[in-house]
């Protein structure tokens, strides 16, 4: 089978995949339908909370009351019951499958393609590892690890028990309470997430992400997440994965906050390729992500690498706060639109300290009947000397029937800061095509070849082993869109 | 408000159309998307928008062009043909709604005009005008705007098929003017529209363009400076919609800002879907000289279509240091080498303006406006 046909075919999968995804019904233990007080109080009951938490989930969820959902993004949707949906939903005793053998051969098929290593393709798949590996054992070798190096790795729900004076410092400190319609509502009925702490001069031993994948934990429809990275440390954290997510839950906001103190750096890459919904723009996952990183301390640095093909609506803005003096902000991105996907992303760099510098690079692909809309701020205040900002933002359109849009906002108080932004829309180029075809490559993978270079400088980002799977994705998640 | 008090050749249902659109949203401010920069309830204070009408003036109607006072009874079937396009612009529909008088200006098929026609708009208050050439016309339009507390001026230009035409809008610096003006362009097959806009800064000040690109071949090269110092501001807003194929618009936008001014740029491309072969290259720049000015620039493209050549840049930043450290290094004292520099900064689009006297009119405000600042 040609590579072409091969990745025709995964497409294939992927859609069929989803069909089986979507039917699985699995044993829920839930809280009352809708959103009230009482939810609140019974999803902070469910997780044991302290007394202050519940507070602040409560005044969360007051303040929610009284806010509008934002409708400035070029996103269109039905509106959404909230009283409709459940806020707290979790799997009781999901059965475990013996072996890779019961698992639906075709998502077993996509994994291959994207290159998923068996025992992590267990995992995925909700496999019981134990019955062929050991994972309590690797899980225990990468505890052992982070445990000898200080670093704090776990449940939020855990931290909120456990680290009580470090959450209260830290949670809601980048993303207030009050900050936007999703990340209030998250505020208020947030299941669980990840917290992350690492200690004064420590580098994390290990890519959070390994961790992570093996652990394949669930992914909660309110999803929160806090890594400060203490003075002089690193982290590398990746969020999602390449694999196509099987999820029921039609609306999602997660809250991501980051705390970079003097010298720290933290790299967050996230994947995310969830239910997109079909080819007639039927079904997928909403996805309204609030995320946010703060270079709190001087030299420090923080830098977001996002591949989004997933998703029936992608409206995410990872930003940076860029406070401390000589404090780095990155933004990488691609984001592919294809079929009826809507995606409206970017950044924000806020440049507030001395000698601040940005960098924004972002490809926007749209394909089919999708629109792809890039938004960013690049805001300067008058205290910003010397702050410098470069920004890129590429949209490839294929096909006659999709949208891309560009939607910048530069903003300089300082007469010292040096901004610049370029922006430019192309389609794939005739003489690029000609060149592939002429020397025997096929259309569909001379397609997947240049979508591939369009996006090269933003997979260079990404974590090794992500960055080759992405590159697989990226393939895959174009095919079909061209004729 | 009686009849009388209103444009008489513009029919009732566009002027109810104009009204609501004005009374539904209001005066604009800086919680609306598009005025976050420029806020003109703020600006107007307790006053608002009032309903009074600002005058017009045409000093030397050239040869050829056809003139009607919109204050005047039974219009000529072209004036109410063209007037009052409804745009969604809600300043526009304002001074389409609340003016009593403007002026309808023609030029006739084929015809070309070589002597400048100069308009100015003059006191405070809403006025009208409407500029129609006709097929193969052509005519330089040189428009000044004289200062007033207030002015709200709504410019309406039909460009007939390879119609062309060039326009020149001059606004002086006035620190307590707040002068709102909106252009809507609207070229057939082949039209030509090139136009330059220097601006001094008001109170506040906006330029509202919106073109159309509504035949094929039409197109659209806008250039512009603003020198602003003091507490002045200067809001250039630009639409330009590509709607039909092998359209091309062209943007280049300079500004200076010294002292606590604020200098904005916001320019949008739509290319509608099926308008293949369009080509927009739109750049802002903008310089702060100023430890409390501010430049603000939001370059805005819209593709609906994918065969198509779309770029944009905007830059921010100050005088490029290693620029003047080669003028120094030659002996030209660093004041003398920043006057160049910044010099050279906005000849780029000045030197877009086609008629020479005109280009030399701008030249020379600049100069007096740098001169201020150094």
């Amino acid at each position: 089978m040609s590579i072409a046909a091969e990745t025709k075919q995964q497409v294939a999968d992927i859609g069929d995949k989803y069909k089986y995804g979507f039917v699985t019904d699995i044993e829920m233990e839930r809280a009352p339908k809708g959103l009230s007080e009482d939810t609140v109080r019974y999803i902070s009951a469910k997780k044991s909370e302290p007394a202050w938490m519940l507070e602040w989930r409560l005044g969360a969820f007051k303040r929610w009351g009284a806010m509008r959902e934002p409708t400035w993004a070029r996103v269109h949707y039905p509106k959404i019951d909230y009283q409709a949906a459940y806020y707290y939903a979790a799997p009781k005793n999901t059965p475990l499958k013996q072996s890779l053998d019961e698992v639906d051969p075709k998502l077993l098929e996509t994994y291959k393609k994207l290159g998923i290593p068996l025992h992590e393709q267990m995992a995925l798949a909700g496999v019981a590892v134990d019955a062929v590996f050991d994972s309590v054992s690797v899980a225990t070798t990468f505890k052992d690890k982070l445990n000898e190096a200080g670093v704090i790795f776990c449940p939020i729900s855990e931290a909120i028990r456990d680290y009580p004076e470090l959450v209260k410092k830290y949670l809601g400190s980048v993303v207030p309470v009050t900050d936007n319609f999703f990340a209030t509502l998250n505020a208020a009925v947030f299941s669980d997430g990840t917290f992350v702490y690492v200690p004064k001069g420590v580098r994390c031993p290990m890519e959070l992400s390994t961790y992570f994948r093996i652990n394949a934990s669930e992914t909660g429809q309110f999803e929160r997440t806090l890594i400060i990275a203490d003075e002089g440390s690193y982290v590398s954290y990746l969020e999602g994965c390449t694999a196509p997510k099987r999820d029921e839950n039609q609306l999602h906001a997660a809250v991501v906050e980051l705390v970079a103190l003097d010298n720290a750096e933290i790299k967050y890459s996230t994947v995310q390729n969830w239910y997109p919904g079909d080819e007639n723009g039927l079904g997928g996952i909403f996805n309204f992500v609030t995320k946010r990183g703060d270079c709190r301390g001087r030299k420090s640095k923080i830098s977001w690498t996002q591949v989004e093909t997933g998703s029936a609506i992608t409206w995410k803005y990872p930003s940076c706060i860029l406070r401390g003096d000589d404090s780095v902000g990155e933004f990488y991105s691609i984001a592919i639109a294809n079929h009826f996907q809507q995606a409206d992303t970017g950044t924000k760099m806020i440049h507030i300290g001395a000698n601040t510098k940005s960098r924004i690079i972002s490809k926007g692909i749209s394909a089919g009947k999708a629109q792809n809309t890039y938004r960013g701020l690049v805001s300067v205040y008058g205290k910003a000397k010397n702050a410098r900002n470069y920004t890129q933002c590429d949209s490839l359109l294929i096909g006659g029937d999709c949208g891309a849009h560009t939607v910048p906002y530069i903003e300089s108080r300082n007469p010292t800061a040096r901004i610049e932004h370029e922006a430019t829309t192309s389609k794939i180029a005739e003489d690029q095509l000609f060149y592939c075809l002429a020397r025997g490559i096929p259309q569909d993978e001379a397609v997947s070849l240049i979508v591939n270079g369009f996006c090269k400088e933003v997979l260079q980002q990404l974590p090794m082993e992500f960055a080759v799977e992405a590159q697989k994705l990226v393939g895959i998640s174009l095919e079909g869109s061209v004729g | 408000m009686t009849a009388a008090n209103l444009i008489r050749g513009l029919p009732e249902a566009r002027r109810n159309e104009a009204a609501a659109l004005f009374r539904a949203r209001g005066v604009p401010h800086r919680r609306i998307e598009d005025w976050k920069y420029t806020d003109l309830r703020a600006a107007l204070g307790e006053a608002g928008v009032g309903a009074v009408v600002a005058q017009w003036l045409v000093a030397n109607l050239p040869a050829g062009v056809e003139m009607f006072d919109l204050s005047q009874a039974n219009p000529p079937e072209w004036v109410s043909a063209h007037l009052g396009h409804a745009t969604g612009n809600v300043m526009s529909a304002a001074s389409l709604a609340l003016s009593a008088g403007g002026v309808a200006l023609r030029v006739p098929k084929g015809m070309a005009i070589a002597d400048p026609l100069k308009l100015d708009f003059t006191g405070t208050g809403h006025v009208r005008a409407l500029l129609v050439l006709e097929e193969s016309a052509s005519l330089t339009l040189v428009e000044s705007a004289a200062v007033s507390e207030f002015r709200n001026a709504g410019l309406e230009i039909v460009l007939g098929e390879n119609a062309g035409l060039d326009h020149v809008r001059l606004s002086p610096a006035d620190a307590e003017a707040v002068l709102v003006e909106e252009v809507n362009v609207r070229l057939a097959a082949n039209a030509r529209y090139r136009a330059h806009y220097a601006a001094f800064g008001g109170k506040l000040s906006r330029m509202e363009v919106e073109i159309a690109l509504e035949g094929a071949g039409a197109q659209a090269h806008l250039s512009g400076v603003s020198v602003l110092d003091g507490k002045r501001h200067s809001d250039v807003t630009t639409h330009v919609t590509h709607a039909a194929g092998n359209t091309r618009s062209t943007q280049l936008f300079k500004h200076v800002a010294a002292g606590q001014a604020r200098a904005v740029y916001q320019g949008k491309v739509t290319v509608a879907k099926g308008a293949n072969g369009s080509d927009s290259n739109q750049s802002a720049k903008a310089l702060l000289l100023g430890e409390n000015a501010e430049a603000d620039l939001k370059p805005e493209l819209e593709i609906f279509a994918d065969d198509v050549k779309c770029a944009h840049g905007a830059a921010v930043g100050d005088l490029d240091a290693e620029s003047l450290f080669y003028l120094r290094a030659r002996g030209i004292p660093e004041a003398e080498a920043r006057g160049l520099l910044l010099h050279a900064f906005l000849e780029d689009a000045v030197a877009e303006i086609a008629d020479t006297d005109q280009r030399e009119l701008v030249r020379v405000e600049l100069l007096t406006a740098l001169k201020a600042i150094a």
